[in-house]
């Protein structure tokens, strides 16, 4: 086991050295690093040996100057040849020597003496000349040279030899360092690092594996791999702690979902019934509207025709006996006239009353002061004898429709005439209220006998009467009509009242308010279907 | 010259003796013609049916049409009569008791001359009926 491990462990030593990893990039650095201070040492050595072995050389040149040079040149002067050439034969075993040479210097000779020993050459050679002086006692005089060459090929022989050991040594020395560097960087580091990357990579936050863990001694203390791992660890764990809080999350937000779809499913269900209902109702209504509307042709044929005939026999019967009655007979006859003329308001308030509810509205710019002035013009007409004082607020201007705003102030007005009749000084006025800044209020007011507010519930409801018949005429579908005709126009009407004092009608058209109620608003809770 | 005829179509009898007795008040010198549906006014009008022995250039000189008739309607015969040549410019006056703004239209539109709705009173009654003809066989110019 420990010996796979072992390959295996070296495989991929191999693999992160043929990678461009970190290791690879190691080991350059430190190979290139290190030769280059191999090179400058070996450099540095090679120069100083160099240096060091030429001042040898030349202390040896010196040294042979000191110890041959008189010699020599007693040979010289004795022309002793063959002392001469073992003399240069013995300078010449020297260290470094190449070659030696001696000239003879004399102008009296014809053949000076020339011995040389070796050759000289002029590559890599130091080359020095020393005079041979001859003591005479009244003057000494130069009688040859000793030529010395000395070669530095065996000096660069020896450096060149230094140097190869050097590099040699230093290369291996290097390469040896770095594989080690390298081995302990991948024992201590890289390993790990695989191994952080292979359990980061196979990590899955919804199947959370153990906590990362590094197979190796533990440290004294932590270093920083350690830190890594537990700084992930720390980073998993709240990465699970979110995932977890997300999860639960969405799946909160997946329950609301359904539910909100399914309440979306349920409204749009009762808006179907609802809009299904509301057709139905429409249709219901506008059958409705029509048998009313039929309805109300029978009325005006149906009914007015019998009555027609009623009146005119009536009336035939009075003219043609008439001088024969009695007083009981003609009072009869009165009282058929009445109930055929009362019979007769009534087909005609009734029609009055359903024609406001029907037909459509044409709005257009109507002014109320004029209806106003024209409906107690057209009274006054009729009643010369009535003291009447007037107030009308000039040009109140409205957008409605005229045919019904003339016949609604036509029974405001109407009705203050009525309840006016009994005053000696009646007054009837008309205006617009400035309280109310958004919506204009109008009111029609009267002097005449007022009504009793508990009863106002009662005011608009057709075919009602808060006074007796005997006291005031009237069908009681006058305000009822003036009801529909505000209602129709998207108003509000109310009164306010106090037996004797008079009475005050107020109402608006196109009321934004009209939902939102008032506290005397009696007209609101009963809007015609 | 001949003294006009008013053809009178009313299918009610009271109403009918109602307008005889109103015409009897007029001092007038017109007769009155009363059927009591629209198929008679149509026989009466083209001298055919039971009234085929009337003579056909004696047309009535103002029709007064009610509209509300068993079988065929006031609206019908109105129709049929103006389509008709010889009854394209006779005044024919719609009497009724209905003020239905439809029906005054409708009663227009088919070419009615006049349309009259019957006061509640008779004397009223009678003045109308007077003045109606009056106005269409006296005063009104009309083609012979």
């Amino acid at each position: 086991m420990a010996e796979f491990w072992k390959k295996r462990k070296l495989s991929e030593l191999r693999l992160a050295l043929e990678r461009r990893g970190i290791g690879r990039r190691l080991l350059v650095s430190i190979i290139l690093f290190s030769s280059l201070v191999t090179l400058i040492a070996t450099g540095v050595q090679l120069f100083t040996d160099y240096k060091r072995d030429l001042g040898l050389i030349k202390s040896r040149l010196v040294d042979i100057e000191s110890s041959y040079i008189g010699s020599i040149g007693a040979s010289l002067w004795n022309l002793d040849v063959t002392q001469l050439r073992l003399q240069l034969d013995g300078i010449r075993q020297l260290p470094d020597i190449s070659a030696v040479a001696v000239y003879e210097m004399g102008d009296s000779s014809s053949s000076p003496i020339v011995i040389e020993s070796g050759e000289f050459t002029e590559v890599n050679t130091i080359v020095r000349d020393y005079k041979i002086v001859r003591q005479f006692p009244s003057q000494e005089r130069t009688i040859g040279v000793l030529r010395v060459q000395a070669s530095l090929e065996q000096l660069y022989a020896r450096l060149w030899d230094k140097a190869v050991v050097i590099l040699l040594s230093q290369t291996i020395k290097t390469f040896l360092v770095s594989m080690f560097i390298l081995l302990m960087f991948y024992r201590l580091v890289t390993v790990h690092l695989g191994h952080i990357a292979r359990h980061l990579s196979a990590f899955n936050l919804s199947t959370p594996g153990p906590a990362l863990r590094l197979n190796r001694r533990a440290a004294r203390e932590p270093d920083e791999l350690d830190l890594v791992v537990d700084s992930f660890n720390d980073l998993t764990q709240k990465l699970q702690d979110a995932h977890d809080h997300m999860r639960q999350v969405n799946l909160a937000l997946a329950d609301d979902i359904v539910a909100r779809r399914r309440a979306e499913k349920e409204v749009s269900h009762l808006n179907a019934v609802l809009e299904e209902r509301v057709a139905q109702r429409t249709s219901e209504l506008e059958a409705a509207n029509g048998e009313l509307a039929s309805f109300c042709y029978s009325v005006s044929h149906d009914l007015r025709a019998p009555l027609r005939r009623i009146e005119g026999f009536r009336r035939i019967l009075a003219e043609q006996v008439a001088p024969d009655y009695s007083d009981k007979q003609r009072h009869y006859l009165q009282r058929i006239e009445a109930g055929v003329q009362e019979m007769s308001e009534m087909i005609d308030s009734f029609l009055q009353l359903s024609r406001a509810t029907q037909g459509e509205l044409y709005v257009a710019t109507v002014n109320l002061s004029d209806f106003v002035s024209s409906a107690i013009a057209e009274l006054r007409a009729q009643h010369p004898e009535r003291q009447l004082e007037v107030s009308i607020e000039d040009n109140i201007c409205v957008e409605a429709d005229a045919r019904f705003v003339r016949m609604l102030l036509n029974n405001l007005v109407h009705n203050a005439w009525k309840y006016t009749s009994k005053e000696p000084r009646a007054l009837i006025e008309f205006g617009r209220l400035n309280a109310q800044q958004d919506v204009p209020v109008y009111f029609v007011r009267d002097n005449g006998a007022g009504f009793d507010m508990r009863y106002a519930s009662r005011l608009f409801s057709p075919f009602t009467r808060l006074h007796k018949s005997s006291e005031f005429e009237g069908m009681g579908i006058g305000l009822a009509t003036v009801q529909r005709i505000v209602a129709r126009h998207g108003g509000r009407v109310w009164a306010e009242s106090r037996p004797g004092e008079g009475a005050i009608f107020y109402f608006t058209f196109w009321d934004r308010n009209k939902d939102s109620g008032q506290g005397h608003d009696i007209a609101g809770g009963r809007q015609p279907g | 010259m001949d003294r006009d005829t008013i053809l009178l179509v009313e299918d009610n009898p009271d109403e009918a003796e109602l307008a005889q007795l109103a015409f009897a008040r007029l001092d007038s010198c017109y007769d009155l013609q009363i059927v009591t549906n629209g198929e008679e006014a149509l026989d009466f009008s083209f001298a055919s049916g039971r009234y085929e022995h009337r003579p056909a250039e004696r047309k009535p000189g103002l029709i007064l049409l009610d509209i509300d008739l068993p079988q065929i309607s006031g609206f019908d015969v109105l129709r049929t009569l103006r389509a008709s040549s010889s009854y394209s410019h006779t005044p024919i006056a719609m009497l009724t008791t209905s003020d239905e703004r439809d029906d005054i239209a409708h009663g227009y539109a088919l070419g009615a001359s006049s349309y009259l709705q019957k006061p509640l009173d008779f004397e009223g009654f009678a003045q109308l009926l007077q003045a109606v003809s009056h106005y269409w066989l006296r005063l009104n110019t009309r083609i012979h």
